[in-house]
Parts: C-alpha cells; sequence; structure tokens
C-alpha cells in the first residue's frame, strides 16, 4: 500500500454515544454508552445474536433510537437519515455494488454530492489503495484482500466522520483475513477518524483495537482496554471469548472434595467462578506443589503440544513448554504441571440478563 | 474414491447409461414439439408468398398496429407494473398476499372471459365505466383503447411478479451501504435498486410483450376489428394473430402461414437484439455479471 497522503483533512470528529438504545422486532439493544476519540478503533465483540450488526445498524442510523443520543462535535445526530450522518459504513459482505465497476463504486459517495472533482479524488484514492489497475473490473473479478481495499477506498471518498466497519472477513478468504489489520492500520492512519469495528474474532481486536465493547443479549459486559479484558475478563462468556481454555463454573467447583485440584480452584474463584490459561506440563515433578493428571488427547500446533489432561474430575486444557520438549507426551501418560496464581483469574457473574435465558 | 483396480467400472455406467439417454430423448421430444408448428410455419408457404404477404398493406398496417398496441402495453406495464413489483417486494401491508394473488389472477383466467369481462364493465352501453371511457375520450369498444386493455389485463401480472422477485433480490445490505455513503431513498433507488433489479424487469417486459402481441381470445371480444380514433389513424384493421384467424377461418392457409412467417421473423429480431445489446454490454442491465 501507498504511504499516507495528508493534506487538506478537516478538523477531525469526536463522537459519544450516550444511553443509546434501540430494538429490532423483539432483540432490545442497549443502553450503550461509548466515546470515541479521533483515530481511536473499538472492537465491538459478542457471540452470534449479541447485537454487534443491530448496534452498527442503529449508529448508521438505520434503526430508529428508542432512548439516548448520539453526539458528533457536540450536535445531535440521533434523528439524522443515514445518509446525513457522515458515516462510512462497511456493512456484513463489505456491500459493494456489483453493477459499478472498481472505479465507479470508490467515486459513488462523490457521485450522489454531485462534486465535480469526482473522477480525480476517486483516481487518487484508487491509486493509495492499489487498486488502479482494477479500476475497470467489476467487484465479482476481484479476490477478497481486492474487495477489502475497494470497500475501504469507497468509505473513504465519503470523507467520513466515522467509519463503522461489520464482520470484516466473513465470506472472504484467508488472503482477506491477512490484509485486513492492515487495511485498518491503514483506515487509523490515513483518516484520523473514530473506526467502530465489529467482529467475532478476538485475535484483531486484540491486535488491532484501542478499545473493546463486548456485547450480550444486546447489553454491554465490557468497555475499555483489550489488556484489563484480559487481566480481569468480567465473567466466563468474556474468558472464553478472550480465549481461556480453562474456565470453570462455581457450580462445579464447589462440590470438590478438600485437597482437590478442584478444591484448590474453588479457593480462588470469583461468583462466577475461575479462569486458568493453559498451564505448562513437564514429565517429572519440579516442585512438591506441582499437580498431575492424564494426558487424554494431545493436538500438535505450531506452538508445541496442545494436551487435554484428566485432573481430578476435571478436563485442563495444558500445553509442552517451548522448546518443545523430548519426548513428547503420550496419551494415557501421567504428567505434572504447576499454576501459578497469577494465571488464575476469578470471575464475576456478568451482568444480570433481562429474560433470564437469553 | 476411483474404482482402483478390483472393481470395474462397467456396472456404474450400465446404471447410468440409460437415465443419460431417457433424458436425451425426453428434451428432445420436448424441443421438437416446440419447433416443430414453428418449422411448419416457416416452410407451408413458399418464398415469394412470405414475400408479398411482407409488401401487402394490410398485413403491414396490422403489423404496426399490433407493435403499436403491445408497445403502448409495454409502457403501461412500466408505469404501472413496475411500481406495483416493488410495493409488494418492499412494504409489508395487511392483504399483501390477497393482492398478489389477484395480481397473478388474469394468467389463470381464460382470456375469453376475461374479454368479457372487460366487454361488461368497458363496453356494455350505460354501465358507469362506459360513460366514464367516453367521456375523457378513451372509447374502448372497437378501438386501439380496446386492445390495449385487454393486452394489459391479460400480461401486466407477468412484469409485476418479474419486479416483485428482482426487487426482493437486491441485497439490502447494498442499499444501506448506499445510503450511508450520502445517497437518499430517491437517490438510492435510481443508482442501487433500480439497476440491480432491471435485468429481471426487463426480462418481465419481455414476457409482457410476447403475451400482448400474442393475445387473442380477450380481443376478438372487445376489439374484433380496429377502427381509427384516439393515437391509432391508420386503415381499420386487426391485430396480427386476429389476421391470421379470420386468414385461417377463411381457409387460406398459405396466407395465413405466410403473415405468421412475417410477424415471427420480426418477433425473433427483436428478441435477438435484446439478448445481443446485453451480451456487448450495450444495455446495461447486465454490467458487472461473471460469465460469459
Amino acid at each position: 500500500m501507498a504511504p499516507v497522503a495528508k493534506g487538506g483533512r478537516r478538523a477531525v470528529s469526536a463522537w459519544s454515544v450516550e444511553g443509546l438504545a434501540s430494538h429490532l422486532e423483539h432483540f432490545r439493544l442497549g443502553p450503550i454508552d461509548l466515546a470515541l476519540t479521533p483515530g481511536e478503533v473499538v472492537a465491538v465483540l459478542g457471540s452470534s445474536g449479541a447485537g454487534k450488526t443491530t448496534l452498527l445498524r442503529s449508529l448508521a442510523g438505520f434503526l430508529p433510537a428508542d432512548a439516548g443520543r448520539i453526539v458528533r462535535d457536540g450536535t445531535d445526530v440521533t434523528d439524522r437519515p443515514p445518509e446525513k450522518r457522515g458515516l462510512g459504513y462497511v456493512p456484513q459482505g463489505l456491500g459493494l455494488f456489483p453493477h459499478r465497476t472498481v472505479e465507479r463504486n470508490v467515486s459513488y459517495p462523490l457521485d450522489v454530492r454531485g462534486r465535480t472533482d469526482a473522477p480525480a479524488r476517486s483516481r487518487e484514492l484508487l491509486e493509495r489503495f492499489g487498486l488502479l489497475p482494477l479500476a475497470r473490473r467489476y467487484p465479482a473479478r476481484l479476490s477478497g484482500g481486492e474487495l477489502q481495499r475497494v470497500a475501504l477506498a469507497r468509505a473513504l471518498a465519503a470523507e467520513p466522520e466515522l467509519v463503522l466497519w461489520d464482520e470484516p472477513w466473513q465470506a472472504l478468504d484467508v488472503d482477506a483475513r491477512h490484509t485486513l489489520g492492515e487495511v485498518i492500520d491503514e483506515l487509523r492512519e490515513s483518516a484520523s477518524v473514530p473506526v467502530v469495528l465489529v467482529t467475532h474474532d478476538p485475535g484483531l481486536a486484540f491486535s488491532h483495537a484501542d478499545s473493546l465493547l463486548v456485547l450480550r443479549a444486546g447489553r454491554p459486559l465490557y468497555v475499555g482496554a483489550p489488556m484489563s479484558l484480559l487481566d480481569a475478563p468480567v465473567d466466563a462468556f468474556t474468558a472464553r471469548f478472550v480465549g481461556y481454555e480453562n474456565v470453570y463454573d462455581r457450580s462445579i467447583l464447589d462440590a470438590a472434595p478438600p485437597g482437590s485440584f478442584a478444591a484448590w480452584l474453588a479457593a480462588r474463584a470469583g461468583p462466577g467462578g475461575v479462569a486458568v490459561s493453559r498451564p505448562a506440563v513437564r514429565a517429572t515433578p519440579v516442585t512438591p506443589a506441582a499437580w498431575d493428571g492424564i494426558v487424554r488427547s494431545a493436538r500438535p500446533t505450531p506452538e508445541g503440544l496442545v494436551l487435554t489432561l484428566r485432573v481430578g474430575g476435571l478436563d485442563l486444557s495444558a500445553r509442552t513448554p517451548p522448546p518443545v520438549t523430548t519426548p513428547l507426551p503420550t496419551v494415557g501418560e501421567r504428567v505434572s504441571f504447576v499454576i501459578e496464581e497469577m494465571n488464575v483469574r476469578p470471575l464475576g457473574a456478568g451482568p444480570a440478563l433481562a429474560g433470564g435465558a437469553r | 474414491m476411483s474404482a482402483g483396480g478390483t472393481g470395474p467400472p462397467r456396472p456404474r455406467r450400465y446404471r447410468g447409461t440409460p437415465w443419460l439417454v431417457l433424458q436425451i430423448v425426453l428434451t428432445g421430444s420436448l424441443l421438437l414439439l416446440l419447433l416443430l408448428p414453428i418449422y411448419a410455419l416457416f416452410t407451408y408457404a413458399p418464398l415469394s408468398q412470405i414475400l408479398d404477404a411482407a409488401t401487402n398493406p394490410a398485413v403491414d398496417a396490422s403489423i404496426w398496429f399490433t407493435l403499436y398496441a403491445s408497445g403502448l402495453t409495454v409502457l403501461a406495464a412500466v408505469i404501472l407494473a413496475i411500481p406495483a413489483g416493488y410495493l409488494l417486494a418492499r412494504r409489508r401491508f395487511p392483504g399483501r398476499s390477497v393482492v398478489e394473488s389477484a395480481i397473478a389472477l388474469p394468467i389463470a383466467v381464460p382470456h375469453l372471459m376475461v374479454g368479457l369481462g372487460l366487454f361488461l364493465v368497458f363496453a356494455l352501453p350505460g354501465t358507469p365505466l362506459y360513460r366514464f371511457a367516453n367521456s375523457i375520450g378513451f372509447p374502448v369498444y372497437y378501438t386501439i383503447w380496446g386492445v390495449v386493455l385487454v393486452m394489459a389485463v391479460v400480461s401486466l401480472p407477468y412484469t409485476v411478479l418479474a419486479a416483485e422477485l428482482s426487487f426482493r433480490s437486491v441485497d439490502a445490505r447494498v442499499l444501506e451501504a448506499a445510503r450511508s455513503l450520502g445517497a437518499g431513498p430517491a437517490n438510492a433507488f435510481l443508482t442501487v435498486s433500480f439497476p440491480l433489479a432491471l435485468r429481471g424487469i426487463v426480462a418481465g417486459l419481455l414476457l409482457t410483450w410476447a403475451r400482448a402481441v400474442s393475445e387473442v381470445g380477450g380481443i376478438l371480444i372487445i376489439a374484433y376489428e380496429v377502427l381509427p380514433g384516439g393515437p391509432y389513424q391508420g386503415p381499420v384493421t386487426s391485430t396480427i394473430s386476429v389476421l391470421v384467424y379470420n386468414l385461417f377461418q377463411a381457409g387460406d392457409l398459405e396466407g395465413a402461414a405466410a403473415v405468421s412467417s412475417v410477424f415471427l421473423l420480426i418477433a425473433f429480431a427483436i428478441f435477438l437484439a435484446v439478448r445481443l445489446g446485453e451480451r456487448s454490454g450495450w444495455l446495461p442491465w447486465r454490467r458487472g455479471d461473471v460469465g460469459p
């Protein structure tokens, strides 16, 4: 990608979302509070049906707000139609126009505004994103990565004051997924506007977002920096979501016999249970404080073996330490491991959910 | 998956072959059934008679009239049927499925009965619509308006249904992208919904046109002959289908076949022109499609 060419940009916008609530049929979203500073990337996480897309469509103006406000630089834009919000909205599947060439896709926001500099401006964007050779092609003939760059160039052609990007790589190929991080960095650097990025991949969120909003059943579970979410997952759902393999509910631990591994965990659990990152296993105990378990399965990964151990009545995911020890543990073998206190996270109960089991 | 050296592949071929033969025989029979009547029409009359028919003023008047009336019908489809299709595709309202069924009804009702119904409503002196149509200068009985009315009733449903399906298949997310990028509702319709639905709509308009020119039953009742009046100021004539029907009734088989040949050539030329226009990209509605 060509280096960023700034120049002649307007003053950048700060947005705030205050108690925004909306609904789509029976699904209720909110209230959501968010502050977006220029250039900030906020990743919205959550399992499917958590309300990620609903939030984006509500910010974009496709769902009316039931309560709350959306404010841009002090101006209330809550009731403005989508075309008057100053957005670059990239919907699921990118929403490119199949009947327009790459060039005409990118120039669309300028065309509908009747801008006379549309051809020159869109050429500039095509050049910046390496799309000039593809200018006359139709979207059906592009790869996933190319489609993403077209979507980004088109969103920037609108000179947006907020970029909303939904499920970026859904239905796109591996190459597209790989380049998405670059696209987001480009977006952050070239247009210093806030970006709200909906994703269900924690990897992307952790590597590219400044802050995270975790949604569950339409309600915010967590808003804040990515690292604090890793250090203190708000509940069992979030712990699994951010990548903890070993998450135990309070109910399982409470019945544990004294002196067992489960009882040891129970003593460290919060009201929502406990999360444990994968410990490294050793063939022989190195300290008296080590636990031991039987290997139930072993899965090779680039970082070594990922093992499932049976420890007392619990399954525990563990790993071989890098560099890989030889000989490797085999199924049925007894191995030992040590869990550091700092790798055990007590979990909260999470917010009470309206309507119970949603 | 492969048969390898042990399993002979012959049994599989043995099972597949009759099925393939059956498919070829059935499809071939269908093709024969469809093409034989057309072949017969073109070969029954000698070429000289076809040329005679093509230059006969009465035949020409009938062909021009048929193209004129069917053209007005297609125009009516553009004005009435496309918005109806859009409404059915995009809006939810009580009784929508009733409206959908009602619009499709003329396809199922025998066209002689459609003509009779229109006769009772528009052509029977004394009925309110008869008086209304005459008072605003649209008399129906034995006029071009009667022909267009019958053609419209039997053929507009095709455009409504095609437009409804086409608008419904436009990806809502693409539309939302257009809106957020600065297009108001009308602009998004003109730049995104309509162009994307156009291919299906054009297919519907072609069906409407084909159905309109082939209409006989209703026209026999409302406008067996067409007298000059309204937008048609030519000689007394009839639609091409009625003309062929009359020639056949009079026992002039060669004349009927010759006139049919002339008209079929014109119809094929129109279809071919549209297809070639699409292929070459000169007509806009298939731009961006994948494929040859």
